[in-house]
């Protein structure tokens, strides 16, 4: 881990920041390439969520304790969810680029694994945490087990599993963006690219347009999954908005299909080249696995300071965007969008700018975690500080104390449990991404698993990724094991 | 003690408040009761400022409320403790921790300020803490966490809180609303007693005329009955020592009338109070203990 101060630190900003206004104005000069690499990263986002999600729905099932039936099934398949959820969208697409080579298929096929790992997970969750009693009924009329599932089972997670796939597709259509890094298609090869000739105006172009989209479908899928959770989704009132809404994403997801070459030929013909490569990976070649374990600890610390700093960031941030704090309109909702960009912009995107800012090495993955998550936590904190409940908040009020001892004694006390658990899920969610800042150079054991690929040195990489997936199903156990304990 | 001046409140243009005027001594314990939607509530809490009147004045101790200045508004604050129906309590700290929350206003300055900002009080707060807990007979929960109590115990915290601000006055917004009738009747005792041991005046609101009743068997109205009315008021019947139970069998009544009810050794003003009336609800007579 490189020497990290609160002076370096602000200096990092500093020079950030100075990046940033080189970018301006953005230059919108090769503007015609823009819009089919749009249309294909959001076609790679979309039939990735297609795809997962096809293969999520019996997989859901089949790892959810109560649908699955048997139970060496059960845990084959939880085992299976938890091995495809540790693994990051970007290596999977490394993998299929190395394997399939470059392209939205590749890119296809990344985030459909990942959006496995995802959904199969959430699909679980929901099953098991279903009301028992209409099972229990259909069970007594003595229904096939798969009648039980679809009449009983079905009509409760439906709109959780909508709510879901929503948030896939939201998440994936960002992922997409910046799976262009590896080869995998979409803007982010051109944002590379551009990076890459220090052309930042034109790059500054690409993030606008990434900007406008990730914004547009945020606002869409959050209104979507509204009208979807209250149950008011085509109701009379809404018919014709939503309707029409559904109309504009059918024609574009259409249209997006002109511009992704995807060839089944091509897929087949990639298949025994997925084989292959699996193939070149064995045996595991463990000859540098004590540099190797010297990388991921500074990986896991790059995840642990960039947490420390986006909590830091985010305790002010969390109190400003919290409606029942600031008061004022303007301030809560100006530091919302604030927090929101911070997380909605995908987090290698900032990897790209921070690199060219700070140069190559942690440093700049650190800042990366830190900005990015402090994005997730604000946000995370001012919706728990506006659930707080707000009687003890008057009574500490009308002992006739002051504002910080309110917070400190009605506000805090409530609201520190949750935020310990937010910051345990972004611990291990920061852990995760750490592990693939190396890819754009920004520190940790990414950077050695691009090489190793580069080099083909395949046995090198497989080790990599044992190390990665080892760690991060640890921290990933350790974490939901430590959020039970604080909750 | 209290004054409050021909206090008018709408919410959303309906008119909880319309020209109240309310009066109460230094030692007195008084209950408010009436209907649901009556204003009771809304009175007690302009009382502190939690409910902000559209006009009217409000003296406590002598010195006028200002709504406005919210410096002001907390120096106030200070001396009134204030006892909610669903207490109020953070649920998942202990209960030490919510008594000593009474004391911030207290120590709202320097080195005290900021240590209690941290979270840390002296020995002598934390001695004081623990002896109001034995003093509202609750010891023994100290260190516990306040969702592991029940009800009334909770209740029981609430006002230890209250009282480490050293109140002079307490107001207590239905505080046995939420409560079975064995533990109203003992939280009722243990605030009338408060106001007895340690004379600070109480303004309670009660919903129920048989939460009075109930803990306080015969309850007699005062002979200067017939002064507190007035004149557009129904008068009282005339037989002095008419007891509980046919008040309460005239319960429509009851909401015209203003009385003082005699309870062991305490004596309790239950005024009556409902929407769009305007009551002048007249002094104590001096010597009002004495008289029964």
């Amino acid at each position: 881990m490189s020497h990290l101060d609160i002076g370096t630190l602000f200096e990092g900003f500093a020079s950030s920041i100075s990046l940033v206004r080189e970018m301006f104005p953005p230059d919108f000069a090769r503007w015609e390439k823009i819009p089919p690499l749009a249309m294909e990263t959001i076609a790679i986002g979309f039939w990735g969520t297609i795809l997962g999600m096809l293969i999520s729905f019996p997989l859901g099932f089949l790892s959810a304790k109560n649908t699955s039936g048997n139970i060496v099934l059960y845990n084959i398949s939880k085992g299976l969810v938890n091995f495809l959820r540790a693994i990051p969208d970007i290596l999977y697409a490394l993998l299929f680029v190395v394997s399939i080579g470059m392209g939205a298929v590749a890119g296809v096929l990344a985030l459909a694994f990942s959006t496995i790992g995802l959904l199969s997970k959430f699909y679980a969750e929901a099953v098991e945490s279903i009301d028992t009693k209409p099972v229990e009924a259909i069970e007594a009329t003595g229904g096939h087990s798969l009648s039980v599932i679809r009449h009983a089972v079905l009509p409760q997670v439906f709109p959780l599993f909508m709510g879901y796939n929503l948030y896939a597709l939201d998440h994936n259509i960002r992922a997409a963006m910046m799976l262009g890094l590896v080869g995998a298609g979409g803007l982010g090869v051109e944002l590379f690219f551009q990076m890459r000739s220090f052309n930042y105006q034109k790059a500054a172009a690409i993030i606008v347009i990434m900007f406008v989209i990730i914004t547009v479908i945020d606002r869409v899928s959050a209104y979507l999954r509204n009208r979807i959770i209250e149950g008011t989704f085509l109701n009379k009132q809404n018919r014709i908005k939503d309707f029409s809404l559904l109309s504009i994403i059918f024609i574009i997801t259409i249209l997006s299909l002109y511009f992704i070459p995807v060839s089944f030929k091509e897929i087949a013909h990639g298949m025994p080249r997925i084989w292959e490569f699996l193939n070149s990976m064995f045996p595991p070649d463990f000859s540098d696995i004590s540099s190797y374990v010297k990388l991921m600890a500074e990986t896991v610390g790059m995840g642990i300071s960039g947490t420390f700093i986006a909590v830091l960031i985010s305790v002010p941030m969390g109190m400003l965007s919290a409606r029942n704090m600031a008061h004022r309109p303007l301030i809560y909702n100006l530091m919302k969008e604030i927090a929101n960009f911070f997380r909605a912009m995908p987090e290698l995107m900032f990897a790209l700018i921070f690199v060219a800012a700070v140069g190559l090495g942690p440093f700049a993955g650190v800042l990366v975690i830190a900005i990015h998550t402090a994005g997730f936590l604000g946000k995370f904190y001012a919706e728990a500080i506006e659930n707080v409940d707000p009687k003890p908040v008057e009574a500490v009020e009308a002992t006739g104390a002051r504002f910080i001892q309110r917070i400190r004694h009605s506000v805090f006390p409530q609201v520190m449990p949750l935020f310990n658990s937010y910051n345990l899920y972004i611990l291990d969610r920061n852990i995760r991404a750490s592990t693939v800042m190396g890819i754009v150079g920004a520190g940790g054991i990414g950077f050695d698993l691009v090489m190793s690929m580069k080099l083909f040195e395949y046995q090198k990489t497989a080790t990599l990724i044992l190390i990665i997936l080892f760690t991060v199903m640890l921290v990933d156990w350790l974490s939901s094991y430590l959020r039970k304990k604080v909750v | 003690m209290v004054r409050v001046e021909n206090m008018h409140k709408r919410f959303n243009g309906k008119a909880v408040l319309n020209g109240v005027n309310m009066s109460v001594h230094k030692g007195e314990a008084v209950a408010l009761i009436g209907p649901s939607g009556s204003g009771k509530t809304t009175l007690i809490r302009a009382i502190n400022g939690f409910v902000v009147p559209d006009s009217g004045k409000v003296t406590v101790g002598g010195k006028g409320i200002n709504y406005r200045n919210k410096e002001s508004l907390r120096q106030t604050r200070k001396k009134i403790g204030m006892i909610y129906q669903l207490f109020n309590l953070v649920e998942r700290t202990s209960v030490l921790e919510n008594v000593m929350a009474g004391a911030l206003g207290r120590l709202d300055r320097g080195v005290d300020f900021i240590s209690s900002t941290i979270g840390f009080f002296s020995r002598q707060e934390r001695g004081k803490a623990l002896e109001i807990l034995g003093f509202v007979d609750i010891a023994d929960k100290a260190y516990e966490r306040v969702d592991k109590l029940s009800g009334g115990q909770k209740q029981r915290v609430a006002i230890a809180r209250a009282l480490m601000q050293e109140p002079e006055l307490l107001l207590a917004d239905e505080p046995i609303a939420n409560l079975d009738p064995k533990t109203s009747s003992n939280i009722l005792e243990l605030l009338l007693k408060i106001n007895m041991e340690k004379g600070i005046t109480l303004i309670t609101v009660l919903h129920h005329l048989d939460s009075v009743m109930d803990n306080f068997g015969r309850c007699l109205p005062l002979k200067t009955e017939t002064s507190i009315l007035t004149a557009k008021h129904a008068p009282l019947p005339k037989n002095a020592s008419m007891t509980f139970m046919n008040l309460k069998g005239r319960l429509n009544a009851w909401q015209r009338k203003s009385a003082f009810y005699k309870a062991g050794n305490w004596i309790f003003r239950v005024v009556p109070f409902y929407r769009h009336s305007g009551h002048f609800l007249q002094d104590v007579p001096s010597g009002y203990r004495d008289a029964v």
